[in-house]
């Protein structure tokens, strides 16, 4: 199988689908509601020359729109985490936790803490999906 | 002891430190590398009155804009707003807080809201800013809290229902004055209760699931000072050298947590202080040995270093045997500085212990726990264990 773009449209839509197709995630975020933005700063040396916005929309298990945006739409997101384009691989490829980003400031987020600390387990998990399918990122060779 | 593989970590603590008697005369000095030239100072009308702020004004001079101290035992984001709508009325730009957690931390929040603008509401979640805040300076009157070097400030949000962490790199204060002279007023159920919070900050720094060899080194230090020196406080408040002790203590234990997380001890007295207004140092101060039993099987070997911090590891104890020893110094340890053991001495009931449990798995300290808590009937357990 062809690996996917990093954090393009094509990227989102294999992150949803495999999100769906988790055997486990509908019951682990039975009680989450509400709109997740990934913002991925601009950084040009690695191939991302503008920053990328990504809104995901996740409600009681299921999964809503999951489109690259613009910064308004993101910034509407109940959360949004920022961040630069290498931490967010590290964090796709497990080589960085996401909880400890936050806290080591590697990673930034805008909302309510402690619904995020209440709900981890789903927080958790789709960070674990975000890992579980072959990805091209934009400085790695072709 | 061993550490994972994988062990990587950041450690990060800028903050100055200018230690010794009287040192509280020098602000006006020790300010001066930071750039700030009209400082609003910080505090609370207990300091005022308990004569603490004079001299600090004084050596301050010109450069004091204005003394803002309306502020209560639990800060507030509106106590916050309005600090900062005073010092920005009076054209600070540099604060300089004497007094303890509350009047530190409300102070880390005004610096945010001098620079950025806004209410401290518009800050909701980790690590926003991007540039250094408004420059800091800290004199602690209390040895516990160790805000003066963290990157943490714990806010009440009444409209939330519960403490707000805040948690941000460039807001950690710039200096900080540690005079043995500015805690020697310390009644002995504050010095006991401010010298449990600067010890369970240096016990869940070794157990949080972050922690590192920096930090580490810095808790046990901190656990054998305070181990050594707290009962010479509470015995006899004008100790200078215990107080002294002390508040390097409370500072290292600071300096450890604030880097590698805290557990489920914050996590249970944020959310008793929440419900029931129990003061910080006090609920963890009851809560810390039945906390530690409740993580024992998940972290035998930070308790052992507990234990040997403590000095009551004998030859031949393994680990686990180590841990229990450390819990049950840790029980004799409060009771002999004469800190309260039970939350219904604070006025505590039932029903508040099952809001507060409930409340504590929102907590952010409980993510770092070395046992993983699923539910709130655990922490319900504990609860009621200390009730």
């Amino acid at each position: 199988m062809a690996k996917i773009k990093a954090l393009t449209q094509e990227w989102l839509d294999a992150y949803k689908a495999a999100i769906v197709a988790d055997p486990e995630y509908k019951q682990i975020a039975k009680d989450w509601e509400g709109s997740v933005s990934l913002i991925c700063n601009a950084d040009p040396g690695k191939g991302i020359p503008e920053p990328i916005y990504m809104f995901q929309d996740y409600w009681h298990g299921d999964v809503g729109e999951f489109v690259v945006c613009d910064k308004a739409k993101a910034d509407s997101a109940k959360f949004v985490m920022t961040g630069d384009y290498s931490r967010w691989k590290q964090v796709a490829l497990k080589e960085l936790d996401a909880t400890k980003a936050l806290l080591q400031g590697k990673l930034k987020m805008k909302g309510d803490l402690p619904y995020v600390v209440r709900n981890i387990k789903t927080v958790n998990k789709v960070i674990d999906i975000l890992g579980a399918f072959e990805t091209q990122w934009p400085d790695d060779p072709e | 002891m061993g550490y994972d593989s994988d062990l990587s970590f950041n450690y990060f603590g800028p903050t100055k430190i200018i230690f010794g008697i009287d040192s509280s005369k020098d602000v006006e000095i020790e300010m001066g590398p930071y750039g700030g030239t009209k400082a609003v100072v910080v505090t609370d009308e207990g300091i005022i009155k308990a004569g603490l702020i004079d001299h600090i004004v004084k050596a301050l001079g010109t450069k004091c804009v204005g003394v803002f101290s309306d502020i209560p035992q639990d800060t507030g984001v509106e106590v916050v707003d309005a600090g900062a709508a005073f010092a920005k009325k009076n054209g600070a730009d540099i604060v300089v807080s004497v007094g303890g957690g509350s009047v530190i931390d409300t102070a880390k929040g005004m610096c945010m809201i001098i620079t950025e603008g806004g209410s401290l509401r518009d800050f909701n979640g980790v690590q926003l800013l991007s540039r250094p805040q408004t420059p800091h300076v800290v004199i602690p009157t209390t040895a516990g809290t160790g805000s003066e070097v963290t990157n943490v400030a714990v806010i009440m949000d009444k409209q939330m229902g519960q403490k707000r962490l805040i948690v941000e790199h460039f807001n950690i204060p710039r200096l900080a004055i540690l005079d043995p002279k500015m805690t020697a007023k310390l009644p002995k159920l504050m010095t006991a209760g401010t010298g449990m919070d600067a010890m369970t900050h240096a016990v869940e720094a070794l157990h949080a699931m972050p922690h590192e060899p920096i930090t580490d080194g810095l808790a046990i230090h901190a656990i054998r000072l305070l181990s050594r020196y707290l009962p010479l406080c509470v015995a006899n408040g004008n100790d200078l050298v215990a107080r002294g002790q002390v508040q390097i203590a409370a500072t290292m234990a600071g300096w450890a947590f604030g880097l590698s997380g805290v557990g489920n001890i914050h996590a249970l007295a944020h959310s008793i202080g929440a419900v029931a207004h129990v003061p910080h140092g006090i609920a963890n101060g009851i809560l810390i040995a039945e906390c530690m039993e409740f993580n024992i099987e998940s972290c035998p070997e930070e308790y052992a270093l507990v234990a040997e911090a403590f000095g009551v590891r004998e030859k031949g104890m393994d680990d686990m045997d180590a841990a229990k020893a450390a819990i049950a110094a840790m029980r004799a340890f409060t009771k002999k500085i004469g800190h309260p053991q039970k939350l219904s001495e604070m006025k505590v009931k039932e029903n508040d212990i099952v809001k507060a449990a409930e409340l504590s798995l929102g907590d952010g300290a409980i993510l770092n726990n070395p046992r993983l808590v699923l539910d709130a009937s655990e922490m319900l357990g504990i609860y009621k264990k200390v009730l």
